[in-house]
């Protein structure tokens, strides 16, 4: 098995910084995870500890999934990147504008006073949750991201083959890339600061990435088990159709209580409560085409592309439906168990699909015929014990803190440091 | 159902739906300015130090952040404005078991700080967060409260001070104050704090003779 382009290669570099950024964002969850027990543990304090470890996620599930339709674009359109000298361009921009970035974060954790404002923004770190990139690496993402997206297009209008996969991958991309812009500008009020973040980020996890997310799914169960196209993307559009009907209206259930009119309660309650109907769909969708495979060679790539679709229903389904309910959000809202879903949905919905995107790939871009799968096994069981046991204890912390500050109203501070602590302990042990 | 149908009902579909969302939005972002105080330039100032810091990097605002130190939607109504000043510009100095480090928050950066967080928790959240149930329930009778423990609850001590598990961490426990401090001195701490205990966050007890002297009683009553 070998690659049938020989730009589809690229594809390897963004794997490469994709697996290195996931090592960091281990690496500094584990600080992170003892210092809810001990806060001066490690020479950078909390926040920039959190801000290294959900951006570095970020940013290399982003990495992941450009490697992922660098590979996917020429084999589907039948033809050579437009510009391999462009792509590797762009990844390298990519890499040293995330440097950078980092680099920021580390000094202005270390001297605050350097993260001055010029031109009314922030140099160093802008101060918002997911999107703490400053102003100037903003700009630089915007291009890089444009970059790829008129590489791949032109690809595309090159050879005028247009699959369902493609189409719905670069619409998912170019949905991402505008989805970008409304965290770009700055609000005097804090109300309208998180009502344009939450377009961001929910547009993002809850829309565009799922869109990805579903084209990558059928283009894995085709590589994978050879299931037929015709069905595959029927299926697909079914799938990312029901998402986005969903998950728009959705973001309602961010506009309970932040300072958004009370219209938002029945908008956002009605709507997120059904967005796990197209991650079950998805389920069903990988359980029906994986049980006519009979020789399938790839099997930790057959692994890890259904427990994807699994994972992606528990933890962005389920996990998420629990609390979405303004009635019971009221009460869960901004406690251990949004960190528990935050976890299992972002592991399920896109860890494991670009872990499987790579377990799927890499064996052609390497030209290996076969590899021993069972230490990819074996990592998935590590990984995914390890995950469940995250999302237990804070879910359980979550339960203990809505009960004691919410209900009884006991202090954020005594519930966290006393009634809570064996939560920390082992989560810190597992995580 | 044709491909064709598929791929139409899911580009149409989804425009559909983004549509009536932008509708939504613009209307909202039409109606919250009427939802909140006005936004003065102290306030905004308040907002890039809040940014300038990273503060959502451990705390939550609106609950949402890091879920790694307190919500601070409502934080003023909690604690007395100048202690929060003082806490943030050194939180040690003020309570030597906090978790928050040293910042280097200067002092007219604090009154920003606290100018933000004030205009924060005027805004209308739709009731969030929820007064807790169990703590609201057992203060409503009032007639079994001592009239110590009434003002107590007035003068909104429990923000800071804890008794029996029950009350804020940043100031002393007074579980078992009155095994520690004799009459005269709560007397005298409650008329200006900073004599007793240098350097101290508590603001002055602005109540009646009568009052501070119900309050003693009840904090004598703690042992």
């Amino acid at each position: 098995m070998s690659v049938k382009y020989e730009s589809q290669k690229i594809a390897q570099n963004f794997f490469t910084f994709a697996v290195l950024l996931f090592l960091v964002q281990v690496i500094v969850g584990l600080i992170a995870a003892v210092q809810f027990m001990r806060p001066d543990f490690f020479i950078l304090n909390f926040n920039v500890i959190k801000t290294l470890h959900i951006n570095a996620l970020i940013v290399w599930l982003l990495a992941g999934l450009m490697g992922a339709t660098y590979y996917v674009i020429p084999e589907e359109s039948e033809s050579e990147l437009w510009s391999l000298p462009l792509a590797k361009l762009q990844f390298w921009a990519t890499v040293v504008t995330i440097t950078l970035v980092v680099l920021g974060y580390i000094w202005a954790g270390l001297n605050p006073q350097a993260n001055t404002t010029i031109f009314g923004t922030l140099t160093l770190n802008e101060g918002r949750k997911y999107i703490e990139a400053p102003r100037w690496a903003d700009d630089l993402i915007v291009v890089s991201v444009l970059l790829f997206i008129f590489n791949c297009f032109m690809t595309v209008y090159k050879t005028k083959r247009w699959t369902g996969i493609q189409g719905v991958l670069l619409g998912g991309l170019t949905f991402l890339a505008l989805m970008y812009l409304p965290g770009m500008f700055y609000t005097k009020s804090m109300v309208k600061d998180q009502f344009w973040w939450w377009w961001v980020v929910h547009l993002w996890v809850e829309g565009a990435w799922e869109i990805i997310a579903g084209a990558l799914l059928a283009f894995m169960l085709m590589k994978v088990i050879g299931a037929r196209r015709e069905v595959l993307e029927k299926w697909m559009y079914l799938e990312v159709g029901m998402v986005m009907f969903t998950g728009i209206l959705g973001t309602g259930h961010h506009y309970y209580w932040i300072g958004t009119p009370s219209y938002w309660l029945w908008v956002g309650g009605i709507f997120s409560s059904l967005e796990p109907v197209p991650l079950l769909i998805m389920v069903w969708d990988a359980f029906r085409t994986t049980r006519e495979a009979r020789n399938v060679t790839n099997r930790a790539g057959l692994y890890y592309t259904v427990s994807h679709a699994i994972f992606n229903f528990v933890g962005a389904g389920l996990w998420g439906v629990i609390h979405t309910l303004p009635q019971v959000n009221k009460w869960t809202h901004g406690t251990q168990i949004t960190t528990a879903h935050g976890h299992l949905a972002f592991y399920g919905a896109y860890v494991l699909l670009v872990m499987s995107m790579i377990y799927v790939t890499l064996p052609a871009i390497r030209g290996v015929k076969e590899y021993d799968s069972s230490r990819a096994l074996q990592s998935f069981w590590w990984m995914t014990i390890s995950m469940i046991f995250i999302v237990l204890t804070t879910t359980g912390a979550g339960m203990v803190q809505t009960y004691m500050e919410r209900l009884m109203g006991l202090d954020y501070v005594a519930v966290k440091t006393t009634y809570n602590l064996w939560f920390w302990i082992l989560r810190a042990i597992f995580g | 159902m044709s491909n064709k149908a598929a791929r139409n009902l899911f580009v149409f579909g989804s425009l559909f739906f983004f549509v009536i969302f932008l509708a939504l939005s613009v209307d909202t972002i039409g109606k919250v300015d009427k939802r909140a105080p006005e936004i003065t330039e102290e306030v905004n100032a308040g907002k890039m130090v809040w940014h300038k810091y990273d503060c959502i990097g451990c705390h939550t605002i609106f609950g949402t952040g890091s879920y790694f130190a307190p919500d601070m939607t409502k934080v003023v109504e909690r604690k007395p404005k100048d202690y929060l000043k003082k806490f943030v510009m050194d939180p040690r100095g003020v309570n030597p078991k906090a978790a928050m480090p040293k910042l280097g928050i200067t002092s007219d950066e604090a009154d920003h700080l606290v100018a933000f967080l004030e205009w924060i928790s005027k805004v209308d959240t739709n009731g969030w967060p929820p007064k807790p149930i169990l703590a609201t329930a057992a203060g409503v009778g009032g007639a079994e409260l001592t009239p110590g423990q009434r003002v107590y609850q007035s003068l909104g001590c429990s923000g800071c001070h804890m008794i029996n598990g029950i009350g804020g961490t940043t100031g002393p426990d007074l579980t078992k104050v009155g095994a520690r401090r004799d009459r005269t001195w709560l007397m005298g701490h409650f008329r200006n704090p900073d004599d007793y205990v240098k350097g101290s966050a508590m603001p002055k007890v602005e109540a009646s003779d009568a009052e501070i002297e119900q309050l003693t009683v009840y904090m004598l009553s703690l042992k």
